[in-house]
C-alpha cells in the first residue's frame, strides 16, 4: 500500500481519516459499552441465580456478591468524564444536554445520565441490606427493567453517535450501533465472568458458570459475524467506504485490525478457552483469555474511529473533471516538446 | 424582500491563489493575521493552477445544525437564513466537524471552540478584497448569472458566425 501511487487529485482524501474523535473517544465508547454490557449480564445473572455473599465491614453486613456483578455502572461513570476531557471549554459541559430534539450528543448525555444515576442507585440499593429499601419489591424490579432497557441504550448510542454524523461512509450504517451492542455484550460478559471467578462467587464448575461462559462464547462467534458483515458491506459503500476498508485491513491501522481485534479479541480467546476447558476450567488460562478479549474491544473502537474517512465532496469530483481535461488538453504540449528535445523518457 | 438570501459564490477560474481572503477574514474574526484561523480556505493544486477557495454553504438542511449539542450552531432566520455558531454556547466538542460533509468548521485552538463562516455580518471581507472577483456575494437566485451571462455571449458569437 505505500507504494501505490497517490494522484494528486483523484487520491487526496484516501490516507486521510478524520482527526477530531480519537483515542479519549475511543476509551469512552469502549468504557460505556462494557459497563453497560456488563450491567445486563450481571442484572441476569442476579434474576436467574441470586448470588449472595454477605460480609460484615465495620458490623454493617454488606452483599458483596451483588457488587461483584453490577459493577456496570461504575465503569459508565468513570468513561463519562474521558468525554468531558474532550472537550474545547471543559467547563460548559452540562451545556451538552441543550438539544436533544436533533442531537445525539444531547440525546446521549440524557441516556448515560438517567442510566448512571438508576445503575447506581440499584447497585446501592442490592449491596446494602436495610429493612426498608423492601429490597425484593415489585417497585425494584421495575427498576431494574427500565435500568436495562437504558443499558442497551447506552450500548447501542456509542454506535448511534457515529452514525449520525452521516458523512463518513464507514460509520453510515445501522450494522455498527449492532456491531457496538454485540461488542458490549460480549466484553460485558467476560468481564462478569471474571469479576466471578475472581470473587470466587461461583466455583469452577457451577452450572451457571459454565452456561455464562457458553453464552460469551456464542456472542463472541456473532460479534465475528457481524464485524465481517460489516466491513463486507462498508467495502461498497460511497468512494470512500473502500478506503476506509483497505486502510483497516492492509494500511497504516492493519496492525491495530489483525492484531488488535482479530488476534487479540478473537483468535487467542477462543484458543485459550478450548486449552482451558480441557484442563477443567484452569483459571489462570480464563482470565487471560478475558483480558485478551477485553483488549481486543478496545481497539475494534479505536479501529473503527481511526479508519472513518469523510465522502468525497462534489467538488473534488468537478476538480478531478477539470484536471483531466487540462491535462489532455497539455498531452499534445507536452509531447511536442519531448520530440523537440530528443527526450525519449 | 424578507425572503431574499445573499450567498457567497466561488468561481475557481479566477482565483489566482493570493489568499488575500484568508488574510483579511483572519484580521477581521480574530484580529490576527493568521490564515490557518481564517474562516475561507483556499486548497492549491499548484502542479496544474487550479485554486479553490473553500467556503461554508449554509446548507438548507445542514449537517452541522443537527448533530450540535447545544445549539450553538444554529440557523438565523431572521438574518439572511445563514448558519452562525454561537460563541457562548459552543463547548468545542467538534461533532459538527465531523459531520460537514465539506469539512468547513475547524476548531480554533486559541479559542477553544468551533468556529465557521458566518457572512462577516452582512458584509463579508472575503468578497470586499477579492480582486479578481473569484468570491462574490449574490442573491440567491443570481448565483449562475455570471456563468449565464458567459454562456449566452458564447452563443451569440456562434449564431453571429452561422449567419
Amino acid at each position: 500500500m505505500a507504494t501505490e501511487y497517490i494522484h494528486p487529485i483523484r487520491n487526496v482524501r484516501y490516507l486521510r481519516p478524520q482527526r477530531e474523535w480519537k483515542e479519549i473517544i475511543a476509551i469512552y465508547l469502549y468504557l460505556a459499552g462494557m459497563g453497560a454490557g456488563s450491567y445486563v449480564i450481571g442484572t441476569l445473572l442476579n434474576w436467574f441465580v441470586h448470588p449472595t455473599r454477605v460480609l460484615s465491614i465495620w458490623g454493617l453486613p454488606l452483599d458483596f456478591a451483588k457488587a461483584a456483578i453490577l459493577w456496570g455502572p461504575i465503569l459508565v461513570a468513570i468513561g463519562a468524564p474521558f468525554l468531558i476531557i474532550d472537550l474545547g471549554i471543559k467547563r460548559r459541559f452540562l451545556y451538552a444536554c441543550l438539544n436533544p430534539r436533533t442531537s445525539w450528543v444531547a440525546r446521549g448525555f440524557l441516556i448515560l445520565s438517567i442510566f448512571i444515576v438508576f445503575g447506581l442507585i440499584l447497585l446501592a440499593k442490592s449491596v446494602l441490606p436495610f429493612e426498608w429499601l423492601h429490597a425484593e419489591s415489585t417497585f425494584w424490579t421495575i427498576a431494574e427493567v427500565i435500568t436495562i432497557a437504558f443499558a442497551f441504550a447506552t450500548a447501542l448510542y456509542t454506535g448511534i453517535l457515529l452514525k449520525a454524523t452521516k458523512s463518513i461512509p464507514l460509520w453510515n450504517t445501522y450494522l455498527l450501533p449492532l456491531l457496538f451492542l454485540v461488542s458490549a455484550l460480549s466484553t460485558g460478559s467476560m468481564a462478569i465472568i471474571l469479576s466471578t471467578l475472581g470473587t470466587g462467587l461461583l466455583s469452577n464448575d457451577s452450572g451457571a458458570l459454565k452456561l455464562l461462559m457458553r453464552g460469551e462464547q456464542i456472542l463472541v462467534v456473532i460479534e465475528g459475524i457481524v464485524l465481517y458483515l460489516f466491513l463486507f458491506k462498508r467495502y461498497r459503500a460511497a468512494e470512500q467506504g473502500k478506503d476506509s476498508v483497505r486502510l483497516l485491513l492492509s494500511g497504516k491501522l492493519k496492525l491495530i485490525f489483525w492484531g488488535g481485534i482479530v488476534l487479540l479479541g478473537f483468535v487467542f480467546p477462543m484458543i485459550l478457552e478450548s486449552i482451558a476447558s480441557l484442563f477443567h476450567g484452569n483459571v489462570t488460562l480464563i482470565f487471560t483469555a478475558g483480558l485478551l478479549l477485553l483488549c481486543g474491544g478496545f481497539f475494534l473502537r479505536l479501529g473503527v474511529l481511526h479508519a472513518g474517512i469523510k465522502d468525497q465532496l462534489p467538488m473534488l469530483r468537478l476538480m478531478e473533471i477539470q484536471y483531466d481535461n487540462m491535462a489532455e488538453r497539455w498531452k499534445p504540449l507536452s509531447d511536442n516538446r519531448r520530440e523537440a528535445t530528443g527526450n525519449t523518457k | 424582500m424578507e425572503d431574499q438570501q445573499k450567498v457567497l459564490v466561488v468561481d475557481h477560474e479566477k482565483c489566482t491563489g493570493c489568499r488575500l481572503c484568508e488574510l483579511v477574514c483572519s484580521v477581521h474574526h480574530t484580529g490576527s493575521s493568521n490564515p490557518s484561523r481564517a474562516r475561507i480556505k483556499v486548497v492549491k493544486w499548484e502542479h496544474v493552477g487550479i485554486y479553490l477557495p473553500m467556503i461554508c454553504n449554509h446548507c438548507e438542511k445542514a449537517y452541522c445544525v443537527e448533530v450540535c449539542p447545544t445549539k450553538a450552531c444554529h440557523r438565523e432566520t431572521d438574518n439572511n437564513n445563514r448558519v452562525v455558531i454561537d460563541k457562548n454556547l459552543c463547548i468545542g466538542c467538534r461533532t459538527c466537524i465531523v459531520a460537514c460533509p465539506f469539512g468547513h468548521p475547524f476548531f480554533d485552538v486559541q479559542e477553544r471552540v468551533t468556529v465557521k463562516c458566518d457572512f462577516c455580518d452582512g458584509d463579508p471581507k472575503c468578497v470586499a478584497f477579492c480582486d479578481p472577483k473569484a468570491v462574490t456575494y449574490v442573491d440567491a437566485d443570481m448565483i449562475q448569472m455570471a456563468k449565464k451571462r458567459e454562456a449566452a455571449n458564447k452563443f451569440i458569437d456562434s449564431t453571429k458566425q452561422i449567419r
